[in-house]
């Protein structure tokens, strides 16, 4: 785009500016929640407290202190405040008589690295089911879908359009009303407690969806690679493997990203399945660590953080796909 | 478009059904399977086991006389109105982002965008849970820093609401009145990253002479969104406008997690889905829940009706 044309957009360079800091003031606001969790996983409660806002400084402070009986002193550890480390010298607690004196060192030990200890022992096993459920379905539903979006693409077969519209049916069909006789359905097929459950009703749920823009994608294909497949002698399951999937990347990619993300953060079907604390997904964990420990904000937030990062990971491999994928296959769904 | 067959043809083809077979069982075992059996088990008194009598409409009855449940219908047509004024900032952002003249930052703040969503949703609501605590909480930490706690207690004292006092921590999930208003504060500044991902992609095929002609006649900012951007996005905002409605009504993941299966103090956080979920796994009515559950599908059908039949989405 030309430098003249680009001009006709908004306004005039001058003002530019002031939409610089208006959009960054509200993401620094959406990215603030990331912050914290951030800066409160290296911290132990009392530090917490004592300073919410920002991150511990690098310095611990050693304070004194007489007992009651002024026979021995006591000493207490804890971390510098900024004002401390910036002034250099030791905060003195008002009114306490039996503060005899601090001093300030230099000490990586107010990093609280045994919060990530507890928070991956804790949320690893969670991890790993979640994984499980999210790769199995994510594959299985895509192949699935792949397969389905094949049949109704390629060629119009008969009751293939009434079998569309049974699909199609479902995008009105709200699941709300389902949840209670899908308990008892999988009660019956004793799926109950077990992470097949979550597999097989992710993968049928995706079915909807995935088909819809999978089938607009591969007929909007070029005949004319089918057509030399087949010329090829290649099967319909051929076709799929060498012209289907190579042709449809980024559209797999985005559809895979949207699935993994939507299993990674239910919880409300593991909630009703899942019974065994062995089994229990990242969704269940999370909860239950809310709801069962006395509250030690660093521990708690390091184990968020730990449950952030495969998909930190995700991300940083896949970040175009994420931000161009996201907005194209928004578009078609 | 897929090509029409000849008879011979398709008879040769026949094995291309064995594709659709897989998703067509799941589909009919774990999707069309439950909605017959929640419209059948509605009509019985139903505790989940085997044991099940038939009542006809005395479900139906007893949700047409439920206080709780009408209730909840009130308090989610509040968060539909919160959650329509929360779309504002998403498109004020898509516009704005669009508006800048550098590629590069347009690019770089659609990543930034994206950032958020590498944080699971339900560890997003727990840190908002951490943020509405009452004595650690950034909620009231703020508030009182910025000096707007002592506003509110000044004005409390006008209009005698009794909620807000003096050396008191706010409990935002603790007093009934606050529910509501915590549900509003809750996620902002409330910007959508799919959603001003969406409307960026329509922002995107506004010609640039659209834009030299609004120069020329010396059109505001505020007119060039209402004439030019506004109507280029309206599919967008439709289409969004209407999964927002069916997926507040919808939804209770939220209600749950924050406030727990009675929906909070005095119940001020019920939502339909809510008293389903209550009734089925809490009370063990599950022949109640479901014809809940067929209530509030048939909200959603209408709305759905009323959506296609006047909100023309065009492709």
């Amino acid at each position: 785009m030309s430098a003249v044309l680009k001009d006709a957009v908004g306004s005039h360079k001058q003002r530019d500016w002031s939409k610089h800091v208006v959009i960054l003031f509200f993401i620094i606001i959406e990215l603030f929640p990331f912050y914290m969790m951030m800066q409160v996983s290296f911290k132990d409660n009392a530090s917490f407290i004592q300073n919410p806002w920002l991150p511990t400084a690098p310095f611990s402070v050693k304070e004194s202190y007489q007992t009651a009986d002024s026979i021995e002193t006591v000493t207490k550890e804890r971390a510098a405040r900024w004002s401390e480390v910036l002034t250099g010298s030791v905060a003195k607690p008002a009114g306490d008589p039996a503060y005899l004196g601090g001093e300030m060192r230099f000490d990586l030990g107010v990093y609280k690295l045994t919060n990530w200890g507890f928070g991956l022992t804790l949320i690893g096993p969670y991890i790993a089911n979640t994984v499980f459920v999210a790769v199995t379905g994510t594959v299985v539903s895509l192949f699935l879908s792949i397969l389905g979006a094949y049949f109704f693409a390629r060629y119009k077969m008969p009751l293939s359009g009434l079998l569309w519209g049974a699909f199609m049916l479902l995008m009105l069909l709200p699941g709300v009303a389902n949840i209670v006789p899908l308990f008892t359905l999988l009660k019956e097929l004793s799926l109950l407690n077990t992470l097949w459950a979550l597999i097989i009703v992710g993968i049928a749920g995706g079915q909807v969806f995935n088909l819809f823009v999978l089938r607009n994608f591969i007929e909007d294909l070029p005949k004319d690679l089918f057509e030399a497949a087949e010329m090829d002698g290649a099967s319909h399951f051929q076709q799929i493997i060498n012209v289907v999937i190579p042709m449809s990347g980024p559209i797999i990619g985005t559809l895979a990203i949207l699935s993994f993300l939507g299993k990674w953060n239910d919880f409300l079907l593991p909630l009703i399945v899942l019974r065994d604390k062995e089994l229990f997904t990242l969704g269940v964990g999370l909860i239950y660590l809310d709801g069962e420990y006395v509250k030690q904000w660093g521990q708690i937030m390091a184990a968020y953080f730990i449950a952030s990062l495969p998909l930190i990971v995700i991300f940083l491999f896949c970040m175009r796909l994420f931000v161009r994928g996201l907005s194209a296959g928004a578009i078609k769904g | 478009m897929a090509s029409l067959l000849s008879r011979q043809k398709t008879l040769r083809e026949w094995k291309l059904y064995f594709f659709i077979v897989p998703s067509l069982l799941l589909v009919a075992i774990f999707s069309y399977f439950p909605a017959a059996s929640a419209i059948y088990h509605s009509f019985f008194d139903w505790q989940g086991g085997d044991n099940k009598q038939l009542v006809g409409l005395d479900n139906f009855k007893r949700a047409f006389g439920d206080t709780v449940l009408w209730d909840s219908f009130k308090t989610v047509s509040i968060l539909i109105v919160f959650n329509l004024f929360k779309m504002i900032p998403s498109i004020a952002m898509a516009v704005m982002i669009h508006r800048l003249k550098s590629d590069a930052s347009q690019y770089f703040y659609r990543v930034m965008l994206v950032v958020p969503m590498i944080v699971p949703s339900l560890v997003t609501l727990f840190i908002w849970k951490f943020f509405f605590d009452p004595n650690l909480g950034v909620l009231n930490n703020v508030l009182d820093f910025t000096g707007i706690k002592s506003l509110l207690v000044s004005l409390d004292g006008l209009f005698g609401w009794g909620i807000f006092f003096e050396n008191v921590p706010i409990g935002w999930l603790s007093q009934p009145e606050l529910i509501l208003p915590s549900l509003f504060i809750w996620g902002f500044p409330w910007i959508g990253t799919v959603g001003v991902l969406i409307y960026l992609a329509g922002l995107q095929s506004i010609g640039q002479e659209v834009y030299e002609a609004a120069e020329l006649d010396g059109v505001g900012p505020f007119q060039k969104f209402l004439y030019i951007e506004l109507p280029l996005i309206l599919t967008q905002v439709r289409l969004s406008l209407i999964l927002l409605i069916i997926g507040t009504l919808q939804g209770y993941g939220l209600q749950l997690l924050l406030l727990g299966d009675a929906g909070g103090p005095g119940g001020r956080g019920m939502v339909p889905g809510l008293w389903m979920y209550n009734r089925a796994f809490i009370a063990g009515e599950f022949g109640y829940a479901c014809a809940i559950g067929i209530i509030l599908f048939v909200f959603i059908l209408g709305l759905t009706y009323i959506n296609n039949k006047y909100v023309r989405v065009d492709k």
